[in-house]
């Protein structure tokens, strides 16, 4: 009697939210469509793909394409260069939006101070694409930078198409782009901070540096960590726009990370199609991983889980 | 008010972030003089603070004949009309669906989810568009970038601020959830749907990855798509150095004023309606 109390009341409760099922119908329809089905076509990772026997057709062969991911002298680099960037990127673009968020808390000058955030803030709202073709002229060897260069005796440098200078331009032009935007999530911690605590310590006689360092610094600390565990859960994107845009042959070995090696044997020369699936795969599994891993952590220092 | 002295911090401050300003000025305004300047003028004086010869043989060049620029703009405003319209309807109704309770919730929520950590990868993708028939289409483009769920989880807990009263109220008064959420909450959260409109149109606006793969070998194209084939074409052409240099207009010249161009919309709008911009990634932020 009760089951059925129970079931009578269910379908009452579906009844109830048949508008929210409508409301929600659009994004399940296409994320089924879009997005669930095209998971079918991952099993040629395990299979030796050819186009005229179609994706089911095909033979499977295993782990077969994984084994071949550990003997593949480029793959390995590209899985190295791969964490090589990402963690240069760590070093040397990570604090530089706290840096700028600082700097902007601490300059004078109301007007300025919001002209520089809107110049900092644009180039994140550019493409690479354009980044990319506006940087490489900059940077080219007969261009301004180097003009200059020339101009007061020196010698031209070819930035972006040296192995040893691509690496650290990556770093400077996602800086250049992208470390004002990151600014404005440490701007909105800092302005989250409780002003009495820096008329105390103006009271009490601190300067303005020591008010940084027990203040302004502690007080964004949370969001630090938070914004440090998600860069660290996407170690494993090197950022292929940024890269795909500024590469060129000369740059071979520097500018070759996973993303990159996946989008090469996708549609360059002869075209791999089972391997590539496979080290797509093997690529997201170990983000998967990642992610999981940093939204446990983060829950854990913050006591809210990012994603539900 | 009397006027204090800046301390070092302060003076060291205003400093550096100045040097940054201008490094990251200089390279725009830069663009944007060689593009306006000749040939010859270039060659004396590369770098320059004003075009020491005013010119606009490289935009002329870059509309002339067999110029696909003006297809390129409307393929990128049909995607981002239709895109941005698609995607902000499909996203506030799902962040608002998902912000009630209902049968099924955690099952739906979770199938959300699962998307973002892992998907088909880029040749199972691609052939799945492939299959569709959808290759060399506008809607390909629009469809390959529909969904974006760390929007639609910042959505709904963006309705899930709004007290729960407000919406009981109104159900008492005997209206259905289509009303609560078209009549009361859609009207609340204009600010957020004002933000997230201008960031989806952006987003698809600069749009080329997939673009790049789905119109490859069509006759259809979008901005991003435009500007990164007609540059690498340029350079090729200086490179079987085809003549092309007449005096007025390089190469340089007209790839800036491609770059001009193709990023001038947005550079118009952005200063006016930066504080919107900025007002998303707040709202990001606080729900972190």
């Amino acid at each position: 009697m009760e089951l059925q109390a129970n079931k009578k009341n269910i379908w009452r409760e579906i009844w109830k939210a048949r508008y929210i099922y409508l409301l929600l119908a659009p994004v399940v329809i296409y994320l089924l469509m879009f997005n669930y089905a095209p998971m079918y076509g991952i099993q040629i990772a395990f299979k030796d793909f050819k186009a005229r026997l179609g994706i089911w057709g095909s033979e499977w062969v295993g782990l077969e394409n994984f084994e071949k991911i550990f003997s593949t002298p480029t793959a390995i680099h590209a899985i190295l260069n791969t964490l090589r960037i990402s963690f240069g990127r760590l070093a040397f673009e990570f604090p530089m939006g706290i840096v700028i968020a600082v700097l902007l808390t601490e300059m004078p000058g109301k007007k300025v101070k919001k002209a520089y955030q809107t110049l900092f803030t644009f180039p994140h709202f550019l493409s690479w694409v354009v980044v990319g073709t506006l940087l490489r002229n900059f940077l080219a060897s007969d261009g301004a930078i180097n003009q200059l260069i020339t101009s007061m005796g020196g010698e031209s440098v070819r930035f972006l198409g040296t192995e040893s200078l691509f690496r650290p331009m990556l770093y400077l032009t996602s800086n250049w782009k992208s470390m004002g935007w990151e600014a404005i999530i440490y701007m909105a911690a800092i302005a989250g901070i409780d002003t009495s605590l820096y008329e105390a310590a103006e009271i009490d006689g601190a300067s303005r540096l020591q008010r940084i360092w027990h203040i302004t610094l502690p007080g964004i600390k949370v969001t630090v960590v938070v914004m440090l565990i998600l860069a660290v859960g996407g170690i494993m994107n090197s950022g292929f726009d940024q890269i795909f845009n500024l590469k060129n042959t000369m740059v071979y070995d520097a500018a070759t990370t996973l993303d990159i090696y996946v989008y090469d044997l996708t549609f360059t020369g002869v075209p791999d199609y089972s391997f590539s699936t496979a080290v797509g795969l093997f690529k997201t599994i170990i983000n998967l991983i990642l992610m999981l891993t940093a939204n446990k952590v983060t829950s854990m220092i913050t006591g809210e889980k990012m994603f539900g | 008010m009397a006027k204090r002295r800046w301390d070092s911090v302060q003076i060291f401050s205003a400093v550096s972030l100045t040097l940054i300003a201008l490094v990251i000025f200089v390279p725009f305004w830069n663009a944007v003089v060689i593009s306006f300047e000749t040939a010859d003028a270039y060659a004396k004086h590369p770098f320059s603070w004003w075009p020491k010869e005013f010119t606009l043989g490289n935009y002329k060049y870059l509309l002339g004949k067999g110029s696909t620029l003006f297809e390129a703009y409307k393929g990128t405003i049909i995607v981002t009309v239709f895109g941005t319209l698609c995607e902000m309807a499909i996203s506030v109704m799902a962040g608002y669906a998902y912000s009630r309770q209902f049968p099924g919730k955690r099952f739906f929520f979770v199938l959300l989810l699962i998307t973002m950590f892992f998907g088909g990868g880029l040749v199972p993708t691609y052939l799945h568009y492939k299959n569709l028939g959808l290759l060399g289409t506008y809607a390909s483009v629009i469809l390959i970038s529909l969904v974006d769920v760390q929007k639609i989880i910042i959505m709904k807990s963006s309705f899930e601020s709004i007290p729960m009263e407000l919406q009981e109220a109104a159900m008492i008064d005997g209206a259905t959830d289509m009303t609560v959420f078209a009549k009361v909450m859609l009207p609340l959260q204009k600010p957020m749907i004002a933000t997230f409109t201008l960031r989806t149109m952006v987003a698809f606006w600069n749009t080329w990855y997939w673009p790049t793969l789905l119109l490859n070998g069509t006759n259809k194209t979008v901005l991003q798509l435009y500007l990164k084939s007609f540059v690498s074409n340029l350079d090729e052409e200086v490179q079987a150095s085809t003549v092309f240099v007449e005096g007025t207009q390089f190469a340089q010249g007209i790839k800036m004023a491609a770059v001009f161009i193709v990023m001038l919309p947005i550079m118009a709008v952005y200063p006016f309606l930066q504080k919107y911009f900025t007002k998303g990634i707040m709202v990001g932020a606080v729900k972190m």
